[in-house]
């Protein structure tokens, strides 16, 4: 009975030396992302590949969405159990290093032929880089283009999509058909009674990532370099709403505020459509069901100082609260291979910011892509500063979100607008 | 704080038999205790304290005093969502606490069709709140939107419900009455099956009418149960949040920001736990005010009908 008891005790302490052993084999890493539309099942895709090619290294990858996603790192990192891959949006990354929360990369991959920023394109990699320090690895962007209706600009005879805002406008006129058949200029056009828009309005988030390229279009500048206070350009910033502003109410070639973008450009009830190149695999799907007929172009350049377009991007950061920071080798040569292998990433719409898979040919010609490729250098991203949250968030009464909606929605005066949000700005950056 | 009156004394003969040690009850009730110690009271005193540091949940909280108290009385936001929430409730409770009596005596009546009825109502209740909100999103849309199809055909032209922050709210507050009417039903109806059915058949040899009945029957014995679900309806709509997360954020503007909200998006989106917390102290103290409210009222009550 001693020695049956005594055996038994033995075998249950060398269990752990047993498993030991298989750990060592296996890498196991954590690796989260806040992709939830069908960029998730890609990247999940991807992951599952990497997994079968590697059975030394195996990640596991979870998905939520991104604003949840953030609050469960954060509250993980605090028990040192944040994961050892976190994705998110370079302009995010302030908030997370000034807790530090994320590992500075530059010693990490010094060793890397693959992840350097001459295999980037600048307008990726830079954004990563705060105070001098590398925090993220850029896996592509995306940014605000043009996209138009084929069939609805050969019945309007429009040969072009514009370019400038002159041109929006007045190409703008002759898409936008009330129920009688007039057009904005014609006498008797009724506005509240337009069966088709010439082009969608945002009343989201997206209304100031507009107002953004405008006003970055203009030279205009957001916050002081010490970080302390709003330095918009009144005039300039009003300027740019105004463009925004009068697309719908002065010439009434926009709808005052839609809730599905997407579907009404499918369904025609607009004949352009400005949003990011997400939207892609959703126009190449109804093209193949219903023959839907599109094609993408440039954001207008409305103003002259210089041409700008809101974009923003992707990026693989390593969390600095882990449970085993040793893991971090095994976790850049996953980034290296995805950076390698993104073109199944841009199946998604994304646009790759690894310059051999952007360059390729594969890429290059896949339908579409052309006018977004192009804007690639000239995506200017929100100003990445450690209280992003508090004044650009899209899912709170931010500051940003309230300066859009009155005077997208509620007609505000621009000026005014623009006022109160700038104080409202330095308000916070002085009190948090 | 006792809402219950004080149980009458034992008797002589009763207490003689003592079939238990006088702490049994206390044994029965310490589980519960220490379920409301772990997740109630303890998290409630943490929180407190909190409210006094400013802290971003990683690494430690440090002591600012009462800073985030003054910086209470100069925070636009603050003033939005405590006014918005109180129009909230101000306008929920009462629809909420009518149209679910109102229900219930419908339902409560034997006619056909009554369990499918009572089904229909109730079943809202049960969906999670991210469903409604994704589905009244939907259903308010300006212009393909079910709600302004309707509405067309009695002339009304395309509301923008949850585009215009004029009635963005209301947009927000229909939504809650639809979900949660159906809880108030079933304790109204559960309330109306009490009322002994002796009492309307003698009021109606009496000669009294059916309005008669409501007033001087149903209403006054239904007095208790309409006052749980008052008490119930004013807490909850104090702390909305999720309907109104989903289906605006707090949009457009602020003019649908409540308090709940703003306490989540300083909290955990913007990692200020110490505002957070001060904001979510005001909000504890204006609901331990309506308990308050209902204890002495409750008590009255009690003592009111004794007499």
């Amino acid at each position: 009975m001693r020695k049956l008891a005594f055996s038994l005790i033995m075998i249950v302490a060398l269990l752990p030396l047993g498993s030991l052993a298989t750990a060592q084999e296996v890498v196991e890493l954590e690796f989260w992302g806040g992709w939830t539309g069908p960029d998730g099942d890609i990247m999940d895709t991807l992951v599952q590949q990497w997994n079968a090619e590697n059975p030394g290294i195996q990640i596991t990858l979870t998905r939520q969405q991104w604003s949840p996603l953030f609050d469960a790192f954060v509250v993980a990192s605090a028990s040192n159990e944040a994961p050892d891959i976190l994705a998110m949006h370079p302009q995010e990354l302030a908030q997370f290093i000034v807790l530090d929360l994320l590992t500075p990369l530059d010693d990490l991959i010094a060793g890397s032929a693959i992840l350097t920023p001459e295999n980037y394109l600048d307008s990726a990699w830079q954004p990563n880089v705060y105070e001098g320090v590398l925090y993220g690895i850029p896996l592509d962007l995306h940014m605000h283009g043009l996209y138009y209706n084929l069939d609805l600009f050969e019945q309007a005879g429009i040969e072009a999509p514009p370019t400038t805002g002159e041109e929006l406008i007045a190409i703008g006129k002759l898409l936008t058909v009330d129920a009688n058949g007039n057009h904005p200029d014609d006498e008797g056009f009724d506005p509240d009674n337009v069966v088709q828009y010439a082009i969608n309005m945002h009343s989201n988030h997206h209304a100031f990532f507009q107002w953004w390229a405008l006003y970055r279009q203009l030279g205009g500048e957001l916050i002081s370099e010490d970080g302390t206070e709003c330095a918009m350009d009144i005039d300039k910033a009003a300027q740019a709403w105004q463009f925004l502003q009068d697309l719908v109410y002065k010439h009434h070639i926009a709808p005052q505020g839609q809730t599905d973008y997407a579907r009404d450009f499918l369904s025609g009830r607009t004949a352009m459509l400005i949003d990011g190149p997400w939207q892609m695999p959703a126009f190449e799907a109804a093209a193949a069901d219903t023959g839907f007929r599109w094609a993408t172009s440039q954001y207008p350049q409305v103003f002259d100082e210089a041409y700008a377009v809101w974009g923003s991007g992707h990026n693989f950061t390593l969390p600095a609260r882990v449970a085993d920071p040793e893991k971090r080798d095994e976790a850049l040569q996953f980034i290296e291979w995805l950076a390698a292998n993104s073109t199944l990433w841009a199946g998604a719409g994304q646009l790759p910011a690894y310059r051999e898979v952007m360059e390729s040919e594969e890429f290059q010609t896949m339908y579409g892509r052309e006018a977004f490729i192009g804007m690639m250098p000239y995506e200017v991203f929100l100003p990445g500063i450690p209280l992003y949250n508090q004044i650009f968030a899209s899912n709170a009464p931010t500051p940003m979100m309230v300066m859009a909606q009155s005077i997208m929605l509620e007609q505000a005066d621009p000026i005014s607008a623009a006022q109160t949000a700038c104080d409202e700005i330095t308000f916070i950056l002085q009190t948090q | 704080m006792r809402v219950l009156p004080r149980p009458r004394a034992l008797a002589a003969s009763e207490r003689a038999v003592r079939p238990y040690s006088r702490w049994t009850p206390y044994l029965f009730l310490l589980p519960y205790l220490l379920a409301f110690l772990t997740f109630r009271l303890g998290p409630s005193i943490f929180g407190l304290g909190m409210s006094f540091t400013k802290w971003s949940i990683v690494g430690s909280p440090a002591w600012i005093g009462a800073r985030n108290y003054e910086l209470m009385q100069i925070d636009p936001r603050l003033d939005a969502a405590l006014k918005n929430t109180a129009f909230f409730t101000g306008l929920t409770v009462p629809l909420l606490v009518i149209t679910s009596l109102a229900l219930a005596i419908f339902l409560n009546q034997p006619r056909r069709g009554r369990a499918l009825g009572r089904v229909a109502a109730f079943t809202p209740y049960v969906l999670m709140s991210t469903v409604v909100g994704v589905l009244w999103t939907w259903l308010l849309e300006k212009d393909f939107g079910l709600i302004n199809v309707y509405l067309g055909k009695l002339g009304i032209g395309g509301v923008p419900w949850l585009m215009s922050k004029d009635v963005a709210m209301y947009g927000i507050i229909l939504t809650t009455v639809w979900w949660t009417v159906g809880y108030g039903m079933v304790l109204f109806l559960a309330g109306l099956q009490d009322i002994s059915a002796e009492l309307y058949e003698a009021a109606r040899i009496d000669g009294a009418g059916s309005l008669r009945l409501l007033r001087h029957i149903t209403l006054p014995l239904l007095a208790p149960t309409t006052f749980v679900v008052l008490m119930l309806t004013i807490i909850n709509s104090f702390q909305v949040f999720d309907q109104v997360y989903v289906m605006t954020s707090g949009g457009p503007g602020t003019a649908t920001l409540t308090l709940v909200q703003y306490i989540y998006t300083t909290a955990f989106q913007n990692l200020r736990m110490g505002y957070g917390a001060a904001i979510a102290t005001l909000l504890f103290a204006i609901l331990i005010t309506f308990a308050l409210i209902q204890a002495y009222l409750y008590r009255r009550g009690v003592r009111g009908v004794g007499s």
